[in-house]
């Protein structure tokens, strides 16, 4: 670790269930990233942001902060800084790992919220749903909300078995011992889908817990719903 | 017979880059074999077209030989297409996991 990226020990996220690292993949996000990592920062005992290989200011501004920072020298995808940045954080003794957004649709309130099960003993892998509360999906655009979600949802369903209320949550935590059995592949949009589909498969106690997301933009849209379930129909193949 | 000739001679003067590639050491003696055969296939076909419309008529297939050729030919293809996406596809996983690396390096 790098002086810079040092960061004090005994900050909150450690006090009581284990240390909390956070990891935040970050592409070309310098007008959210400075915030982001403020707000972050003071919540866990490690913040851990993956500039996947930005273009702009990133990556300046995540090391101003005293965050720890690793670089993707190219863009590989968010899947693929989740993962580099879910490493680091086993190898640093991490006992609960969140992944979290740099855009600024989650709220940093909910982090500790969603860490609570596993400090609990109530799960080993914990989902933020936008759909456990319908106040919360209120907000999602509307074909978003009654056309794409759905899909992804039945999609799921149909080729994972999978049943939890949202099908795209990249809000998570998991425990250490969950980190380490699972093992998603997909470097870009789909390992969503995948982490769902190998916490099934490992059998994870899981809790969802209502999140609240405010939309910048649409986000994925039908087309990048599409290109997910290329992306998985290849990797079965593949595989 | 003029579109078996012209035909032919288009395969020639595929066949010549091949050939001049394996002369620069550009491609292997495997790759090279491999597009001989397939061209040398190509010209087979081509010269045999009479038989193949009679083989094509006994198989049961109402179109002309050159028709059947075509539609095999689009299936290699799309095989073709599918093998380089699985090596494409392996290629970026190589990639990522250098990417990687180098970013948890002295970390």
């Amino acid at each position: 670790m790098s002086a810079k990226g040092a960061v004090p020990a005994g900050r909150q996220g450690s006090a009581s269930g284990g240390k909390v690292f956070c990891v935040i993949p970050a592409f070309n996000e310098e007008k959210n990233i400075e915030i982001i990592v403020s707000q972050v920062r003071p919540l866990v005992y490690r913040l851990v942001v993956v500039d996947d290989g930005s273009t702009d200011k990133t990556a300046d501004f995540a090391e101003e902060e005293g965050v720890i920072l690793l670089k993707h020298i190219i863009n590989r995808g968010q899947g693929a800084a989740l993962r580099t940045g879910t490493e680091y954080c086993l190898n640093r003794g991490a006992d609960i790992i969140i992944h979290f957004d740099a855009d600024g649709q989650f709220l940093t309130r909910d982090i500790e919220r969603i860490a609570a099960p596993i400090k609990n003993g109530e799960a080993q892998v914990v989902f933020g749903s936008r759909f456990l509360n319908s106040e919360h999906s209120a907000e999602m655009p509307f074909f978003k909300k009654y056309f794409i979600m759905p899909l992804a949802k039945a999609a799921n369903k149909v080729f994972f078995n999978i049943n939890l209320t949202d099908p795209q949550s990249g809000f998570r935590a998991m425990s250490a011992e969950a980190a380490r059995k699972i093992s998603w592949r997909q470097d870009r949009m789909a390992h969503c889908s995948e982490i769902m589909f190998e916490v099934k498969k490992n059998n994870f106690k899981v809790k969802e817990i209502p999140i609240r997301v405010i939309y910048h933009n649409f986000g994925q849209s039908f087309s990048g719903g599409l290109k997910i379930l290329k992306e998985l129909f290849i990797a079965m193949l593949v595989n | 017979m003029l579109q078996q000739t012209i035909a032919l001679i288009i395969i020639a003067s595929i066949l010549a880059r091949p050939y001049w590639q394996k002369q620069k050491n550009y491609i292997g003696m495997n790759e090279f074999i491999f597009w001989l055969v397939f061209w040398l296939l190509a010209a087979v076909l081509i010269m045999a077209l009479k038989f193949l419309d009679k083989l094509v008529a006994g198989l049961g297939f109402s179109g002309s030989g050159i028709e059947v050729l075509l539609y095999l030919s689009v299936a290699v293809l799309f095989y073709f297409v599918f093998r380089l996406r699985l090596k494409l596809e392996k290629i970026e996983k190589d990639i990522t996991k250098v990417v990687q690396n180098i970013a948890l390096k002295d970390k």
